[in-house]
């Protein structure tokens, strides 16, 4: 049994042990809500980071930031790649032009001779391309370089689509999946797959086939990693692509390249539709020299 | 004190001083338990909370991957594809300008935009012979396969056609959609009469004049596509033709195989079509001809 006094001192004694608890519980709680709220923070943070930039959603046309004129001169500002031993090998089967279009067949023509420029008589063109309309649809090394057409991405759920105005499009998988299992394929097909850093849409690639075509007289393998990042301007109207290439067997360093595009105004803006006929002569034709005064 | 009681009294108790504030310290012994219980089970919630957030383009989940249906009535995206049972087509009833030569003609046309693998347009895009690729964004939805043809653009973000007067016509056309209910209706118009594929399914052609109304529904959870045609082109149709397609919905995990390729320069695919293979042209003695 216990006393008055003893019961006050035990309450007491127990009031003290527990007042302690009590302390220790809310240092503990508060700690626990800090923590809590900092990774409620953080996950609003990465949720703002990982949101798709609806900004890059319209239609582009590539710009020359060289003042060079002409298509050629697009690409001269690249510094050219260096090349492994491997790496030049592949350049030089396939060449050191800007690129190819990748036909599906080689020119069966004779080619040009390119050494004397004949003038035409009035109303007599020229054939400029023997085999046009070949390879498409799509422009640009499948839309990875773009050239002067102009294109569209549509920003969607799962992908980012990258549709050409010459047919064709490109898939960008924005859902998390891995790249698939490439290595075996007898056919390798290119596969890229995006994700969203503070706006900025980082793809990576793989499975591209091996050859050149990309500016600076570079050139992918069946190791060859592609990276891009698509960044729009603040006010939405500009986007730069950044284009890494990296195989530790082909390059020396990693090779980087730039290319810029302003937004297509006024609006509404909308598709074009390249029409390419292989049957119309005039495809692949000059135009026809006029009259001379 | 005045108002509630309860809370008062507690709120009040808690301020006391003396024995009794030490008796109820001694009763509220158990609560200190709840309190950290209860502190954890808001430290795990928000710990879920974080990991799920941060998961929205994390780990992938290869069960949902699998899946090949959807709860929002409006996800139109994804892989869509046409099986043996998937068309409910009537037959057209044409005007009688359209004759036997004019439906022979036009087939001939058809023929030639396959043998120059054209891009084929509308309403080839949507009967593809492999599945189509549906993407739903914030300004357009486009639609498309990996096949000779141009993407489709349907534009959401506007009420009007471009004018007339400014659209170069299309194989495709100008298309615009907009939501009704839980069905996305899409008007087109501004067609080409010549480049493509003109054939359309049931009889008939697409030219100049021809008006498309498309309604977008999903069915059956989102497994299913129904999509109804409607065509009308008064110098075509007596009246407007109109026929369903049921697309079923690919797993969300489907790739498409790449593209096959289109040759117009293979002389034996040439052959094969029942053309004769064109000669090609020598290009002419200047810089840069190829």
């Amino acid at each position: 049994m216990i006393s008055g006094n003893s019961f006050k001192q035990t309450v007491g004694t127990s009031s003290i042990i527990r007042n302690k608890a009590m302390s220790v519980a809310c240092v503990c709680a508060l700690s626990l809500l800090g923590l809590s709220a900092a990774l409620l923070t953080r996950a609003a943070q990465q949720d703002q980071t990982s949101t798709p930039n609806i900004l890059l959603e319209g239609d582009w046309v590539r710009t020359d930031t060289n003042g060079s004129g002409d298509f050629g001169g697009l690409n001269a500002n690249v510094a050219k790649a260096q090349l492994t031993p491997a790496g030049e090998a592949i350049a030089s089967r396939a060449g050191r032009g800007r690129g190819g279009r990748g036909g599906a067949t080689p020119p069966a023509a004779a080619p040009a001779s390119g050494a004397k420029e004949t003038p035409h008589a009035a109303g007599q063109a020229y054939v400029l391309v023997s085999m046009p309309c070949n390879g498409m649809p799509g422009n640009g090394m499948g839309s990875f370089n773009p050239d002067s057409g102009g294109f569209h991405l549509i920003v969607g759920k799962t992908q980012v689509v990258w549709a050409q105005e010459r047919g064709g499009s490109r898939i960008i998988y924005i859902d998390g999946r891995p790249h698939p299992d490439i290595t075996n394929s007898a056919h390798p097909v290119y596969n890229s797959t995006g994700h969203f850093e503070d706006g900025v849409l980082v793809v990576d690639t793989v499975g591209l086939p091996t050859g050149g075509g990309i500016p600076g007289g570079a050139v992918r393998g069946p190791n060859t990693h592609l990276t891009e990042r698509f960044e729009v301007s603040p006010d939405g109207q500009h986007m730069k692509i950044v284009y890494t290439y990296s195989d530790p067997s082909l390059y020396v360093a990693p090779h980087t390249y730039t290319y810029t595009f302003d937004r297509a105004a006024p609006a509404p803006t909308y598709a074009f539709e390249e029409w390419c006929d292989a049957s119309d002569p005039i495809e692949g034709q000059s135009i026809v020299p006029p009259a001379q005064q | 004190m005045v108002g509630s009681p309860g809370l008062a009294s507690r709120l009040y108790s808690s301020t006391e001083k003396g024995p009794d504030r030490e008796l109820i310290a001694a009763r509220n012994g158990g609560s200190v338990k709840n309190f950290i219980v209860g502190c954890l089970a808001i430290f795990l919630a928000a710990t879920v909370l974080t990991l799920r957030v941060g998961s929205a383009q994390g780990p992938y989940d290869s069960q949902a991957a699998m899946s090949n249906n959807s709860s929002d009535p409006r996800d139109l995206s994804g892989f869509w594809a046409l099986s043996i049972d998937s068309r409910q087509i009537p037959p057209a009833v044409l005007v009688p300008t359209v004759t036997k030569t004019a439906i022979e003609k036009r087939e001939k046309a058809d023929q030639k935009a396959i043998r120059w693998c054209n891009l084929l347009g509308m309403p080839y895009i949507m009967d593809p012979g492999r599945p189509i690729d549906i993407q739903l964004g914030k300004r357009e939805m486009v639609v498309f396969a990996e096949v000779p043809a141009s993407p489709r653009h349907i534009y959401l973000d506007r009420s009007a056609h471009i004018d007339p007067q400014i659209f170069d016509p299309t194989t495709n056309g100008d298309s615009i959609g907009h939501w009704e209910g839980n069905t996305l209706v899409v008007d087109t118009i501004g067609f080409h009469p010549d480049r493509g594929i003109t054939a359309i399914p049931g009889g008939g052609f697409r030219t100049a004049t021809t008006h498309l109304v498309e309604q977008y529904q999903l069915l059956e959870n989102g497994a299913l596509l129904s999509v109804k045609f409607t065509w009308s082109d008064p110098k075509v149709y007596k009246t407007p033709h109109s026929y369903e397609f049921h697309y079923y919905r690919m797993p969300a995990n489907y790739e498409p195989p790449p593209g096959l390729p289109c040759n117009q320069y293979d002389d034996l695919r040439t052959q094969f079509l029942g053309f004769t293979p064109a000669a090609v042209r020598k290009p002419s003695d200047v810089p840069g001809a190829r």
